[in-house]
């Protein structure tokens, strides 16, 4: 049953916004989901498996892409951004840019940001060589570079460091929150390098491991007792060039002595951010963002940042896709329950 | 060592084979400990040990066969078991400690307690000539050996004068037996 | 997020003064009055006069390091040579990395407590001296980045591509804010070197301290300081480096003096003249070499000329 004189746009199509899209269409409203790229699914399409249970974030997308096709209230525009907003007494007039350049007009009673994060530019951390040493990268990229060692590309590692809370815990040059996803992918993408070349060398250097979850616990513990990846406690100091590989200088905190180790690849788990889009958008329809550029939702709701605005995923704080889904459908109740007045 | 200063250890050039034996030799995966600590808390002697319980399984795990065998804490561990008691992830860290310590005596690494050493040498070689610990004969052996001759000397007269210093040196019926156990089980090079 | 961390040159000296205060330093102006020299040369080639003050003392920063007084002495020392340069009504430019650590922090402190303050110059005031946090303090280096384009112009004897390691010692970038370049992974001396015609040589312990850090280079020199400057001394070798760069005489002594030493005791055949960066600019910029004391430097440079076809001594 259709409701007549109410839509709502959801500007982003991962996790979260395919989410709140179909809950809002599944409840008999319009929504329209705005996506800037070619593709739905966000994040998580550059991924590479997924914890705790190792399943392919791919298939989850695809399943979500069925449902949204399934529900007729639901509609999907992909290479499409919003431009301009008017606000009106009853919503908002939206101004959106096409794939194929043109301009069109959408009238939406709702809006629900679900952009997502990035990863913070590491380069600020010199002595760690991000965008000087080509082998140094940001988990994000290393997601592409197990995707090309799993397709039988690239060269063998003989060894590969992660280094955790990169840019994360830092009141120094970084952010002074923890980015709560990066002990767990972390986990994950060290395993994933011990299931393809076991007799690589994995080092994980770490402050803490934080693993609050269901099923999370034993995944860690699995990856470091079964793939026998090696955890060094320690914040890594240096990464210098060393005859074509990289050196690692840490301190071994548990014996208290210094430490240095070899390897090809350094993976810095970087402090998540909220996309560069987030904070225009926001503003865009008058609504502030915290401190560090994350939505905020107002006191005692779920979802809501302002009057017609609410949010769901990343865009709010970085959290792992089964949560995006789970703010997204919360988004959809408080989207519902406004349209239900 | 001086000039050594300034070469950390290499992670890369870590001995596995330490790790490799306790797992294999004693039952014990070191992988599973949490680094939490806590035998390290209720260690009663932890804080004379120069590695604590915690350090231990650590060195265990870097490979550090040398320190295994030469730190402090190995002879002065009292084998209270407490550390294993509390360990969440069961790790016999006491078991560990008699597997260096063995591995220390057939290596002849010099005991950091060499009085240690030699109470377990005299007990153990008691029990091989006779079949049970001789009391009179340990003590007395180890006052000579460590050159404390009257040691406790006022001690055994008040005890034997009450009768608890059993003055017999007394053995076991079977002693044959039990040096046939001693030779199928442990190292010929006790004394 | 810290944004102020790294400071533009061209806003942190917007112009180029016609004169600065050139802070005497204790090792600089007398271990290597090669490179006082080279720093007025290089400063006159630009039209800036230095002025100097020999009413001026140490920075004082070697004896507080070594709590041969109490803070309270050095926090004097700095407000009277800061008092000093106040009456120029100039900039404080410094040639080590040491005196700029030293008289930025104990200035800061003198200017954030105003008990410190008021104790420092009731001390000094008794000779009539005053200080009152006019002057701003600047590294020399910070100088030579600001001018690069017209170094680069001034170029006559052009590097040849020799190949050049640059030693930022430990007290500048160490610094959390203010600083001209990335602390992690510094690169503005390599680009002047560059731009002199030289080759930047990005050795594996370019970042290392000296280990001289005050004091230690006499206390526990076979001890600590030696060892140290092995590994750092091996690696510069073992890339090749021909001549090394430094902004702070105390680093210069440590990597200079050294060298003999390490090469006895190890069996190395290290042969790697250290030299101010104002005196590898002011050669490059046509100041005569009999300006720029190389007989002050225990490791010779007379290879080095050879190679340059400097040895013609002029």
């Amino acid at each position: 049953m259709k409701q007549a004189g109410k839509k709502a746009m959801i500007i982003g199509g991962g996790p979260a916004g395919m989410e709140a899209a179909l809950r809002i269409g599944q409840a008999g409203f319009e929504s329209v989901l705005i996506e800037k790229e070619a593709a739905l699914g966000g994040t998580i399409l550059k991924l590479c498996s997924s914890f705790p249970r190792w399943e392919s974030p791919l298939e989850l997308v695809e399943e979500k892409i069925k449902q949204l096709k399934h529900c007729s209230y639901v509609k999907v525009m992909t290479e499409t951004t919003v431009i301009e907003s008017r606000t009106r007494h009853d919503g908002y007039s939206i101004l959106l840019k096409l794939n194929n350049g043109d301009t069109t007009e959408l009238d939406i009673n709702a809006v629900v940001l679900a952009t997502g994060f990035e990863m913070m530019d590491v380069s600020i951390y010199g002595e760690y060589g991000y965008g000087i040493y080509p082998d140094v990268m940001n988990s994000l990229e290393f997601e592409t570079l197990l995707k090309a060692w799993g397709d039988g590309m690239g060269k063998t590692p003989q060894g590969v460091a992660f280094f955790k809370c990169v840019g994360s815990r830092d009141r120094s040059k970084g952010y002074p929150y923890c980015s709560k996803i990066c002990c767990m992918y972390t986990a994950k993408q060290a395993g994933l390098v011990k299931d393809m070349f076991p007799n690589a060398k994995v080092y994980v250097f770490y402050m803490d491991y934080r693993a609050s979850g269901k099923g999370y616990e034993e995944f860690v513990r699995e990856v470091i007792e079964k793939k026998h990846v090696r955890y060094v406690r320690g914040r890594p100091a240096k990464v210098l060039p060393d005859g074509g590989r990289l050196l690692v200088r840490a301190e071994d905190t548990l014996i208290g002595i210094p430490i240095e180790v070899t390897v090809d690849v350094v993976v810095l788990a970087s402090a998540a951010v909220p996309r560069q889009e987030t904070a225009p958008l926001a503003a865009m329809f008058g609504t502030k963002t915290g401190e560090y550029g994350f939505l905020e939702q107002k006191r005692f709701s779920l979802a809501r940042a302002s009057n017609r605005v609410f949010f769901a995923g990343g865009c709010g704080f970085p959290v792992e896709a089964p949560f995006a889904q789970q703010q997204g459908a919360s988004a959809a109740v408080e989207v519902i329950e406004l349209f239900s007045q | 060592m001086e000039d050594n200063i300034y070469t950390p250890l290499n992670l890369n050039d870590i001995d596995d084979s330490i790790q490799e034996e306790i797992r294999t030799k004693c039952g014990i995966d070191v992988d599973l400990c949490l680094e939490c600590g806590k035998c390290s808390g209720g260690c009663p002697n932890g804080h004379i040990f120069d590695y604590t319980p915690r350090k231990i399984v650590r060195l265990v795990k870097l490979g550090d066969k040398e320190t295994l065998m030469t730190m402090d804490a190995l002879w002065i561990c009292l084998s209270c078991q407490l550390c294993l008691d509390r360990c969440p992830s069961g790790i016999d860290i006491p078991a560990i400690l008699d597997y260096m310590r063995e591995k220390a005596c057939r290596g002849g690494v010099e005991a950091s307690r060499p009085r240690v050493k030699l109470f377990h040498e005299l007990l153990l070689s008691s029990i091989r000539e006779r079949g049970r610990v001789s009391e009179l004969d340990v003590v007395l052996k180890y006052n000579w050996k460590t050159g404390e001759y009257m040691k406790n000397a006022r001690l055994g007269v008040k005890m034997l004068l009450k009768g608890k210093l059993n003055l017999s040196r007394s053995r076991v019926k079977e002693t044959e037996e039990v040096r046939r156990l001693f030779e199928a089980t442990i190292a010929k090079d006790l004394p | 997020m810290q944004t102020e961390r790294v400071v533009n040159p061209e806003e942190k000296i917007p112009h180029i003064p016609k004169a600065v205060f050139l802070f005497r330093s204790c090792t600089g102006s007398l271990e290597y009055p090669g490179t006082e020299s080279a720093v007025r040369e290089t400063l006159k080639i630009f039209g800036i006069n230095s002025v100097m003050n020999a009413d001026q003392t140490c920075c004082s920063g070697y004896l507080l390091t070594c709590s041969v007084h109490k803070p309270e002495v050095s926090l004097a020392a700095t407000a009277r040579n800061l008092a000093i340069v106040e009456k120029t009504g100039l900039d404080t430019y410094t040639f080590c990395n040491g005196c700029y650590g030293y008289l930025s922090e104990l200035s800061h402190i003198l200017l954030y407590h105003s008990k410190y303050l008021a104790m420092a110059n009731e001390l000094i005031g008794r000779w009539g001296y005053r200080y009152e946090g006019r002057t701003t303090i600047y590294h020399i280096q910070e100088m030579w980045y600001r001018l690069k384009e017209r170094i680069a112009a001034g170029v006559m004897r052009p590097l040849k591509g020799l190949r050049v390691a640059a030693h930022y010692g430990c007290h500048y970038l160490s610094r959390q804010y203010g600083i001209f370049d990335d602390g992690g992974y510094p690169t503005f001396h390599e680009e002047l070197i560059e731009s002199l015609g030289g080759t930047p040589v990005f050795y594996k312990e370019r970042q290392l301290c000296c280990g001289y850090s005050v004091g230690r280079g006499f206390t526990h020199k076979e001890v600590l300081v030696q060892p140290h400057l092995h590994k750092k001394f091996k690696s510069a070798a073992e890339a090749g480096v021909q001549l090394m760069t430094t902004v702070c005489p105390g680093c210069n002594v440590a990597l200079d003096r050294e060298q003999p030493n390490l090469n006895k005791r190890y069996g190395e055949t290290f042969n790697i003249p250290v030299i101010d960066l104002a005196q590898v600019i002011a050669l490059a910029l046509g100041v005569p070499i009999s300006k720029l004391g190389f007989d002050a430097n225990t490791v010779a440079l007379d290879h080095i000329l050879k190679i340059l076809d400097y040895d013609k001594g002029i």
